[in-house]
């Protein structure tokens, strides 16, 4: 099973993401971290979502920020906490918070 | 049904993350699972009594207690609620305090962990 | 007999928040985690510190005299006189300009028989691909 690494800040990279094995992770986008989703800057897609082979963002917050799950990239898809659930205890073995 | 055990080291005011770990708590109870909840550092303040609600902070009072009524586990740290002043007689009716050894044996039983360090 | 293993991994820097000393304790509260369990479980700590939580392992910390609080040196040494396993990536220890003479490798005055380990962040991934859970502070 996967790692699931939950991302909370909106950053273009991480270290920790940078040095992770690829393939064995998927990117969970929460809190400020929804914004890697949506947001272009200079209108490229955030690099974090080239990370890992699947990324998720949470839908509660995105529109809390006044983000559509419409307008996030094509690569990620948007979950609620339900299905964040279902995630934890069906895709990742183990979490990471960074 | 598995169990799912959530540190999370966040403050209540002031952050938000506290209240993504009580709503994800809340989702894995109503999807049956168990559920423990750690509250360390800063985070220990969601389990203190006579939260006053404004509408500028999260608040969490009525719904963590729900979750305790519903059967959710939610225990403070002690040394970290002492530190803030915090003491037992402000613990929410039904929460727990307990010494950090309490969530590594609530780990050690966890399917699944997700530790929210602090902020 | 059941033993989890867990990864406590340090990668905020020490002082500032008390998150690097919350792992510190935590990780040490195994060593009394038994009276929660049945007969013949236990938990297996790992501690390792990579990115800017290595700056927490730097040596001479004043942090008593100065905030009168313990120092993360004092609660590192702690953990290797408690045989937790203390892992340090060197390929960050390098990238901040240290050397292993600047960091704290034993608790040799405190009767600790084991030292820090330097090894590659690859060493501390497999530490966490093997653990049960990873607690990241």
């Amino acid at each position: 099973m996967k790692v699931g690494v939950f991302l909370s800040e909106h950053v273009k990279s991480n270290d920790t993401l940078d040095r992770l094995r690829a393939g064995s992770f998927d990117v969970v986008l929460v809190q400020n971290g929804v914004y890697c989703a949506a947001i272009k800057e200079n209108g490229q897609a955030s690099p974090v979502l080239g990370k890992a082979t699947k990324v998720y963002a949470l839908s509660e917050d995105l529109v809390s920020r006044g983000l559509e799950p419409s307008q996030v990239d094509e690569k990620v898809s948007v979950v609620n906490y339900d299905g964040l659930v279902d995630l934890i205890f069906n895709e990742f073995g183990k979490t990471i918070w960074l | 049904m598995g169990k799912l055990t959530i540190g999370c080291f966040s403050s209540l005011v002031g952050s938000m993350t506290l209240d993504f770990a009580v709503k994800l708590a809340e989702a894995a109870r109503k999807k049956g699972h168990d559920v423990d909840m750690w509250l360390s550092g800063n985070g220990t303040m969601l389990s203190k009594k006579g939260q006053r609600s404004f509408k500028d902070y999260s608040s969490l009072e009525k719904t963590i207690t729900d979750l305790v009524a519903g059967g959710a586990n939610v225990t403070a740290c002690e040394a970290c609620a002492e530190a803030r002043g915090f003491h037992k007689e402000d613990l929410i009716s039904g929460f727990g305090r307990k010494s950090m050894d309490w969530y590594l044996a609530s780990c050690f039983s966890a399917d699944r962990v997700l530790h929210i360090g602090g902020e | 007999m059941s033993i989890k293993k867990m990864a406590f991994i340090v990668d905020k820097m020490p002082y500032k928040s008390e998150t690097s000393r919350l792992a510190l304790t935590h990780a040490i509260a195994s060593q009394t985690v038994e009276i929660h369990l049945e007969d013949g479980e236990n938990v297996e700590p790992v501690l390792a510190f990579i990115g800017a939580g290595v700056l927490n392992c730097l040596k001479n910390q004043k942090a008593s005299e100065v905030y009168g609080v313990t120092t993360l040196e004092s609660h590192i040494q702690n953990a290797l006189l408690t045989d937790i396993k203390v892992l340090i990536c060197e390929e960050d220890v390098k990238k901040y300009g240290l050397t292993e003479d600047q960091i704290i490798m034993d608790a040799e005055e405190l009767g600790a028989d084991i030292t820090s380990e330097l090894v590659p962040f690859s060493t501390i991934m497999s530490e966490m691909e093997s653990s049960d859970h990873i607690l990241f502070f």
